[in-house]
């Protein structure tokens, strides 16, 4: 538990809360079972740290001068930055989903795969895939399904050892190292976003001896584990962290700098100049069971 | 590799109770780990390693421009390069996949060399010298009994091939070919005819580079398309002019109008306005009833009627001509439905659409502008006379006057960078051999020695591969050109990187072709396999060779933007293993043929040359970008118009450039692949349109559009195929293909005939209607093509009802390509039902309904030449009844080294094995992988 062990910024938040949440299950293993509603409790703001020193962040993407639109890539990179200099408890991370947009490429289902070293079995953001109709009427569209970061998140209250929790910039994270594996988070969460490693490797299927890629470390929350027999992440519940390992160095999520159709777009809502701010503003704009209360952090464009 | 450094190591027995027993038992685990290495300072560690690398993707024929994160040695994430427009920074699934394509236990690790007989799949481990001995022996021992014309360089489905044709024109061979060959060829037709391009696609490339009013360069974002009509073009899952995916959808939300022509709805018809579910096989029927509306309603007076823009006669020659003999059949009688040709109502009948449903597609497309027509590759490019639909479309393009203008159509071969110049080898073509031809020594170039274009098949300009079955079992007869009656037998097939006894015809037939033997020897000779992955065709090879993956070798992008833009593949990590690239292969190559005293092989050819890889490339990097200087906004206004430009987007712009009025060309400093490292991997030269003004890009005799395609200029005798028609009157016969039609030549201008095999628009197959009630077709699934089968993660993913995982509980005996070829591992593996994707046919639900079928049966299908193949059905309301849809290259598939794919081989169906074997489309000789029909049998 050394403060330098994660990187910048909000990562360090991470830290905080856990120590935080170290000492609340010190006080009541039980209590957290008993009383679940307690462990539902964002951290107090104060626990941010002041952001990282821009020289640290990825630089934005020097393209030629705009006419006529501009790269979104480039926008929200810029978006990444403003909200970077802000402390961690007033960035507000919200990703909109423009359905219009999403071509069935699964682009974002695989390239999240590889960042943050998934397993077989596991996807943080697969792609659904609805039909409806009769020939010849019939309609099809394609729902990439993240995790939706609630603002309620109904899988943080059933943690009984408090392993999961909402960050100050509204993430919904997992400590690997206090997750027992009971998975009842996994049922507990409306948006069936999470998954529970159960400690297969791709090469199981093939051959056997473990491939480079698979003994690369996650980047996990800035943890950089490198998935072993026995250690974490392998018996935990995980899910999308909006590739926050990412983020905070300005770089924009997998899913979002991946995305073929250009129908992901990843920002700080709490900006008003931010790209996300602006779409979520649009009337088109939907949520996942809006009538659960979660107050989910994705948007969907219809 | 240091990677283990960073493993974290703790409460492994702990943990593992937790795994198995639940969450309760996980309980006692908590809190008692530690860490090997502090977690900050492996991060620190694994930075300090970290670099981000700028190259081409080859997952498929897109060829995207890629980030590629490499930590510590190790490839670990692909992203787009966002200084590419061409993908300006996406990747799909299959891109973002590459990393298990690159490591993978089904990899061809060493040279091998067969031991059993072709297609056991028997073979040992050789070291590299032995293996290119052997080869060398074998095509010295070939070149010297039947002349070097004997030996086929097949370089495949991926586009770094220069290295592979340098050295076997070298060596005398006139036969390099490619992948295109088996692709589409039909569907290039049009617009190589009649522009001297290829591929026809919207303006929806965004960014695109372009010079402002005030002398600046700056990135455009707008789209201006009002309307984009895909006809048999999927563009968003065959990706391979990616841009199309994002332009598609950012078109149609500023206001531009989508219609999709497709049996199935493709992904692509997912975003459609409108959803036009075609019969197969009758979109030159469609097309032309399109053409005929236009030119019967057309009204210059009325302004919802002015479908054509005439200006379109400044800049092209032949209309009248065409015109003429376009209308020539509209009096004429159809025999089939007894309509007149062209109507409406006559492609109604043949089409199924509904005749108002084509008037309005008719009037839609006429009055809209900015506007494309687009064709694409399993619609037209697969059928027996998809020549007419491309040349229709190319035709309707033109006349409506949305070539060229801004949100209109581009001939995308006309506008890319080009390369490879004399990198290809293309000089050795010329030179001259001789060979004794009934007595008498004749003495003429390498290339007049080409088995297609002096024997079946003299336009297959793209090479006819689908037919190679026919010359490996029957030999080759010229029959044009001055060495017309010249035979020879192909005693050599070198393929790489391609799969054709899964993809180049009918599979059966490749596989007698290979097998044949004459006494104790096989008649094809030798048959070498190069490639990454180990596909079918490497089971009937005699020697096997690891090529480097794609991310172990360099070499440049292939592909088709809306400008000038070329990218490097570059060497991203080590090669793996004792795979080589195939600029080492065309070196060690080389050297052994030299050291065996071949004469045409010469040092100074070769490694005194190249000394380096880099010094190949820069080499095919000279003719970059080579296009005429032409359009609006003109790309560099200091430079003069309609020359061809080359060098460097900075050097040109500086004008740091050497003019040459005598052969209209300017001279930069030449692009280099480390010109290239420097700025992103990529050089992109400015975008303009309007770039057939007086001739600009186009690449026809006359300069302009071409209507007729056999005329006379200034004395001349021009137009694509009048070069065909003068070696066709000197021999005084047609190939074989044109007497199918019962034409003596190529004709001057359009010209009309039906398909095969499809009972609906052709008389002579109306018999199978009622016993074979279902036409096949085929379509993509992310895989791209049939070489990536063995990526896991791409097996888990469904495509458009082809790809899905109805797979039945299994459990295999698991199979790797080890060092001696396909390996049993003695493990057992566990596929639980429904977690692995498998190709199946794609039926609608009624039609399914009424044989009593449900998806997931397994049924047989059945030709009328006794074909079969058989799979899962998969019924669904996404397809036209009484057509049936399967992956290409999805099924069937009994090369160990696919994985679960191979798993799986008995109850998935492979489309090519119902393929006709015998006939191929009558002009290039294209496979007919769309006209068939089938019954069906519940299994």
């Amino acid at each position: 538990m050394t403060p330098d062990k994660s990187s910048e910024t909000g990562l360090l938040q991470t830290e905080e809360s856990r120590r935080s949440f170290l000492g609340k299950f010190a006080g009541g293993v039980f209590a957290g079972l008993v009383a679940p509603a307690v462990a539902g409790q964002v951290e107090p703001a104060a626990a941010a740290p002041p952001s990282a020193p821009a020289g640290q962040l990825t630089p934005v993407i020097d393209l030629p001068e705009a006419v006529e639109g501009e790269h979104p890539q480039k926008r929200m990179m810029e978006d990444l930055r403003r909200a970077l200099q802000k402390p961690v408890d007033q960035r507000k991370w919200a990703m909109v989903i423009d359905l219009r947009k999403c071509v069935g490429c699964n682009g974002c289902t695989i390239a999240c795969i590889t960042e943050n070293k998934l397993p077989p079995g596991i996807a943080y953001r697969p792609v659904m895939t609805e039909t409806h109709g009769t020939y010849p009427h019939v309609a099809r569209r394609f729902v990439p399904r993240p995790c939706m970061q609630c603002d309620n998140p109904p899988c943080v209250d059933v943690c009984p050892v408090h392993a999961t929790w909402k960050r100050a910039d509204g993430i919904v994270a997992i400590d690997y190292d206090k997750c027992i594996g009971c998975r009842y988070c996994i049922t507990a969460c409306p948006y069936s976003a999470r998954s529970f490693d159960a400690g297969y490797f791709y090469s199981d299927f093939e051959g056997g001896e473990r491939q480079p890629y698979e003994l690369l470390p996650s980047p996990e929350y800035g943890e950089d584990r490198v998935r072993a027999e026995g250690g974490s992440p392998i018996g935990n519940a995980r899910k999308c962290t909006f590739c926050l390992h990412r983020i905070e160095r300005g770089e924009l999520p997998a899913c979002t700098l991946t995305c073929m159709g250009r129908a992901t777009y990843f920002g700080d809502m709490s900006d008003p100049k931010s790209l996300v701010a602006e779409l979520i503003g649009q009337p088109n704009v939907m949520r996942l069971k809006e009538e659960l209360g979660t107050d989910p952090k994705v948007f969907y464009l219809t | 590799m240091t990677i283990k450094d960073t493993t974290v190591s703790r409460r492994n027995f702990l943990k593992m109770g937790g795994v198995a027993a639940g969450g309760i038992a996980a309980l006692g685990a908590l809190g008692t780990g530690f860490k090997a290495v502090s977690a900050a300072e492996a991060r620190r560690r694994l930075q300090a390693e970290t670099k981000t690398a700028y190259t081409a993707c080859v997952m498929c024929p897109a060829e995207c421009s890629l980030a590629v994160n490499v930590e510590n040695g190790v490839a670990s994430t692909i992203y787009g390069n966002p200084y590419a427009p061409l993908n300006s920074g996406v990747a799909c699934a299959k891109g973002a996949s590459g990393i298990q394509m690159v490591y993978n236990a089904n990899r061809i690790k060493y040279p091998m060399i067969r031991v059993g007989e072709r297609g056991e799949g028997k073979f040992k481990r050789v070291s590299w010298d032995e293996a290119l001995e052997f080869i060398a022996d074998k095509l010295m021992q070939i070149k010297k009994e039947h002349g070097a014309e004997s030996i086929i360089m097949d370089a495949g489905d991926v586009t770094d091939r220069d290295p592979y044709y340098y050295l076997f024109r070298a060596f005398g061979t006139p036969h390099t070919v490619e992948h295109g060959a088996i692709c589409d060829t039909p569907r290039r037709h049009g617009p190589k005819l009649m522009f001297g391009g290829k591929r026809v696609e919207p303006d929806v490339m965004r960014p695109v580079l372009v010079r402002q009013p005030d002398g600046s360069l700056k990135n455009d974002y707008s789209y201006r398309t009002r309307l984009i009509v895909y006809a048999g073009w999927n563009p968003f899952t065959a990706t391979r002019i990616v841009y199309e995916s994002r332009g598609t959808v950012e078109a149609k939300l500023n206001g531009a109008k989508i219609i999709v022509i497709d049996p199935a709805l493709s992904n692509t018809a997912t975003k459609a306005d409108q959803w036009l579910p075609i019969r197969p096989g009758t979109d030159p029927d469609l097309f032309v009833a399109v053409l005929r509306y236009i030119l019967e309603n057309h009204n210059d007076d009325d302004p919802f009627r002015r479908y054509i823009d005439w200006s379109f006669l400044d800049y092209s020659q032949g209309w009248e001509e065409f015109e003429a003999e376009f209308k020539s059949w509209w009096n004429k009688k159809d025999p089939v439905n007894g309509l007149n040709y062209f109507t409406v109502e006559w492609a109604a009948e043949r089409t199924g659409l509904e005749a108002e449903t084509i008037a309005e597609l008719a009037h839609t497309f006429g009055i809209t502008k900015p506007a494309a027509w687009v064709w694409g590759m399993n619609g037209i490019g697969h059928h027996y006379n998809g020549y007419v639909a491309s040349i229709i479309g190319t035709a309707l393009n033109v006349i409506t006057g949305n070539m060229e203008v801004p949100g209109g159509a581009i001939d995308t071969e006309l506008v890319k960078s080009d390369k490879g110049g004399n990198a290809k080898g293309g000089d050795f073509l010329k030179r001259e051999v001789t060979r004794v031809i009934n007595g008498q020594e004749v003495t003429a170039t390498v290339d007049e020695l080409h088995m297609d274009w002096y024997g079946k098949w003299p336009a297959g300009w793209d090479d006819v591969v689908g037919d190679y079955p026919d010359r490996f079992l029957n030999g080759v007869k010229l029959k044009y050109g001055p060495f017309r009656g010249h035979e020879y037998p192909i005693k050599a097939f070198i393929i790489r990187t391609g799969n054709p006894v899964i993809t180049g015809s009918n599979t059966d037939k490749w596989i007698e072709a290979l097998t044949a033997k004459d006494g104790d020897e096989y008649r094809v000779g030798l048959v070498v396999y190069i490639d990454t992955p180990f596909l079918e065709t490497g089971m009937y090879a005699d020697v096997v060779l690891p090529e480097a993956s794609y991310l172990e070798r360099m070499s440049l992008s292939d592909i088709y933007p809306s400008h000038q833009l070329i990218y490097l593949r570059d060497f991203v990590i080590d090669k793996m293993y004792e795979s080589k690239t195939q600029y080492d292969i065309m070196i060690a190559l080389a050297k052994k043929l030299h050291e065996k005293g071949d004469p045409d092989i010469k040092p100074e050819d070769f490694w005194e040359r190249f000394p380096s890889e880099e010094d190949f490339w820069n080499e095919a990097l000279k003719k970059a970008p080579g296009r005429a200087h032409a359009g609006e906004p003109l790309p560099y206004p200091h430079l003069p118009v309609n020359y061809k430009l080359y060098g460097t987007p900075d050097s040109l712009e500086a004008g740091n450039v050497t003019i040459d009025d005598e052969g209209k060309k300017v001279v930069g400093e030449y692009v280099t692949a480390q010109w290239l490292r420097e700025h992103h991997g990529v050089a992109v030269w400015p975008m303009s349109w309007y770039r057939f003004k007086n001739g600009g890009v186009l690449k026809t005799d006359s300069k302009k559009v071409d209507f007729t395609w056999d005329y006379d200029l200034d004395g001349n005798r021009k137009g694509r195929y009048a070069k065909y028609n003068k070696r066709i009157e000197e021999a005084g016969e047609a190939p074989p293909g044109l007497q199918d039609l019962g034409w003596d030549k190529y004709p001057r201008t359009f010209y009309w005939f039906e398909t095969r095999w499809n009972p609906y628009t052709n008389p002579d197959y109306a018999k199978y209607r009622d016993e074979y009630p279902f036409q096949v077709i085929s379509g993509r699934i992310h895989h791209a093509m049939s070489g990536t089968q063995m990526v896991d993660w791409l097996g888990r993913l469904t495509a458009e009802d082809l790809w899905v995982p109805l797979n039945d509980e299994r459990v295999v005996e698991e199979m790797v390509i080890g060092e001696n070829g396909p390996t049993p591992t003695g493990r057992k593996v566990r596929i639980p039902k429904n977690t692995w994707c498998i190709g199946v046919i794609q039926m609608n639900r009624v039609d399914g309904e009424k044989l009593g079928l449900q998806t997931g049966d397994l049924v047989e299908l059945e030709t009328p030449l006794g074909h079969k193949t058989r799979g899962k059905v998969n019924l669904v309301e996404t397809i036209r009844p009484g057509v049936l849809r399967l992956p290409f290259g999805g099924g069937g598939r009994f090369s160990p080294g696919l994985g679960k794919t191979y798993d799986f081989r008995d109850e998935t169906p492979n489309v090519n094995a119902l393929v006709d074997p015998d006939y191929h489309s009558p002009i290039m000789g294209m496979s007919l992988y769309g006209d068939m029909v089938v019954k069906v049998k519940k299994v």
